[in-house]
């Protein structure tokens, strides 16, 4: 690992080459979403002129920021780039910031996510709030994400926030209100604060964003309602990097970002349908898939692993609603844990047509289905799959 | 006939996916041919008159002081449901609750309600991973454990089980919960009840014992929870 060879022969590496970017270092943090706001971010900044340095999709940790940032490197050690938009792993943004302090962080979101590896959810907000607070130039938070907002508030670093209108919220619950159970009203209330971009409205992929007092349309090229969020949080980072962006263009260009690796992407099959792959971390990003891509006549396949990238405990499973599935049911089950993904089923009353644990055997049974089709996968169950489609996918969208 | 659950806390310990517990109670309440009732109590509620089952979840750090006013003025109502007999499961926060006491990491001490003679300590670590505890009356649960505290069961204390697998109680003594009448403590999440559905159904047999009700079960298809628990059995981490 290259990354690993540069960190321990040259101690003071990484702050050294990343000193030299005149615009700095801007990092990306949260639970859920890092990956796509990231590449939003990174897209328009490039729109804008700037040469951006980012590290590849999922390589989220130092190690693999020291990878891209050394390969970047010319032979006389420039970095030929203006700014840096890295994605942290809330869990090792820390081993960065002690060494490269960034300029602009933004939090997307605290949410039950891999507890055999964070503990409880007050220990992950902690983390990413530890990682908004090493900021010298802003901050930037969701403002409907209380235990965010809140770790922030009264610091001295200039904050900015975006949201959704409270109208709104209800699409958009989290992390308490997803395994909020009695039905209560949740005890954490969204900070009542001026936002640099609130998303007003939507409908399917359409949204209406206010900024400053303008009302801006845009038709995102990404899926799923959490995207509508997560641009938000791209054009109110974008734009405390770029304040004299002008914001009309920023939207138009955000609209046609396309999704990210394994999030909510496309694929052709060779039947002419096609198959949409959705990476589900934990909780809310399971939720935020099945409201966004279940619709009537979509075979439904869920991939589920349990190695430690996945998460080793499967409890998350079952603060999951899997009830809006229960008209179609569940074309297969695959992943070391298909049973586990079965039984969780078949207590919600979802009939499940097979359970293959092969992945491989899975994937090709599911592509020979007539209609248009939805994976939604474990880490990496995702990766395996993305895999075996990109092989068996006679075009990629 | 009515099966009257009662899930206490539901809001404020409610992590880790416990809420698959109460899930499971219900629907196979319902598959055996009952009709389950679901009671909800939270810190100030009324506490609820009909109570056949009482479960409990596990719940962050913060959680267990807000809710530890509250559960010691609803100790004595518990206490008495213990001795008529209520089966009750408490997962991890309540179960620590349930104990005597509990001391933080920091030296901070929780008062628990003392339906178990148990002692919970905070550690610097957490014991995470997949669990397998060998009981007497339950025959072999899986479970998945996430905690930092270490329980340590009074001499005369019945623990729930031994591991076979896992840290159990506190990671040194082989036990894994507690027992008392029919209130059980453990760390297991997983959730506990779908992937242990002999445990599951003993829990609505010593309820409808207590109602002093036949009625025949209607069978349930446990095939899927057969599976996994091969699986687990087999699982090498």
């Amino acid at each position: 690992m290259p990354g690993l060879v540069v960190e321990t022969l040259i101690p003071g590496y990484l702050g050294k080459m990343l000193g030299q970017l005149k615009d700095g270092v801007v990092v990306i943090t949260g639970t859920n979403g890092k990956t796509t706001t990231t590449k939003m971010v990174v897209e328009l900044l490039q729109q804008s002129g700037k040469k951006v340095l980012t590290n590849p999709t999922g390589s989220n940790l130092t190690r693999g920021i020291i990878s891209s940032v050394s390969q970047q490197a010319t032979a006389g050690g420039r970095l030929p780039f203006d700014i840096a938009v890295f994605e942290l792993d809330e869990a090792y943004a820390r081993q960065f910031t002690d060494v490269v302090k960034p300029r602009f962080v933004l939090g997307l979101n605290a949410s039950r996510d891999q507890l055999d590896r964070f503990g409880e959810v007050d220990t992950v907000a902690r983390l990413i709030a530890e990682t908004m607070l090493s900021a010298i130039d802003g901050i930037i938070v969701n403002a409907d994400d209380k235990r965010l907002s809140a770790a922030v508030g009264s610091s001295e670093i200039p904050l900015s926030y975006f949201g959704v209108k409270p109208e709104l919220l209800k699409f958009f619950p989290r992390d308490d209100e997803i395994v909020s159970v009695s039905g209560k009203e949740t005890t954490l209330q969204a900070a009542k604060v001026p936002l640099s971009v609130e998303l007003t409205a939507f409908e399917g992929d359409k949204a209406t964003y206010r900024i400053g007092k303008q009302s801006y349309d845009a038709v995102l090229s990404v899926t799923g309602q959490h995207n509508l969020q997560n641009a938000a949080a791209a054009l109110a980072l974008v734009r405390t990097i770029l304040p004299d962006a002008d914001t009309g263009k920023l939207v138009r260009e955000l609209a046609l970002v396309k999704p990210a690796f394994g999030r909510g992407q496309s694929f052709t099959l060779k039947n002419g349908t096609n198959l949409q792959l959705n990476l589900v971390k934990n909780p809310a990003s399971f939720r935020q898939g099945l409201a966004s891509y279940v619709c009537e006549n979509a075979e439904v396949m869920i991939a589920i692993n349990d190695r430690v990238a996945d998460s080793r405990d499967m409890s998350w499973l079952w603060d999951i609603d899997f009830s809006t599935l229960k008209g179609q049911g569940v074309k297969l089950t695959t992943g070391t844990r298909a049973i586990d993904m079965a039984l969780r089923l078949q207590y919600d009353d979802i009939h499940v047509e097979k359970v293959e644990p092969n992945m491989e055997k899975a994937i090709k049974q599911f592509v020979q289905a007539k209609n248009d089709k939805v994976v939604f996968a474990s880490y990496t169950a995702m990766l395996s799959l993305h895999a075996l489609l990109s092989k068996e996918a006679g075009k990629r969208l | 006939m009515k099966l009257h659950i009662l899930h206490i806390y539901p809001n404020e310990m409610n992590t880790y996916g416990d809420r698959g517990n109460l899930l499971t109670l219900v629907k196979r309440a319902e598959w055996h041919g009952l009709e389950p009732v679901v009671h909800y109590y939270s810190a100030g509620d009324e506490f609820p008159e009909d109570v056949d089952i009482v479960l409990g979840g596990g719940g962050q750090d913060s959680a267990q002081d807000d809710i530890q006013a509250d559960i010691l003025k609803i100790g004595d109502k518990l206490k008495a449901l213990v001795n008529q007999g209520v089966p009750m499961l408490m997962v991890c926060g309540t179960y620590q609750l349930f104990g005597n006491r509990f001391v933080t990491l920091d030296g901070k001490e929780i008062k628990g309600i003392g339906i178990f003679d148990a002692e919970t300590i905070g550690g610097p670590n957490r014991l995470i991973g997949n669990v397998e505890v060998k009981t007497l009356d339950f025959g072999v649960l899986y479970g998945f454990e996430n905690h930092s505290g270490k329980t340590f069961l009074g001499k005369n204390q019945k623990p729930l089980g031994t591991v076979a697998r896992g840290a159990g109680n506190n990671g040194d003594d082989k036990t894994e919960g507690a027992r008392t009448m029919n209130a059980i403590g453990t760390y297991c999440h997983g959730p506990l009840l779908p992937n242990n559905p002999a445990l599951a159904d003993g829990i609505i047999r010593l309820a409808l014992s207590n109602k002093n009700a036949e009625f025949d079960l209607k069978p349930i298809d446990d095939t899927l929870a057969d599976h996994s628990r091969q699986n687990a059995a087999h699982r090498k981490y």
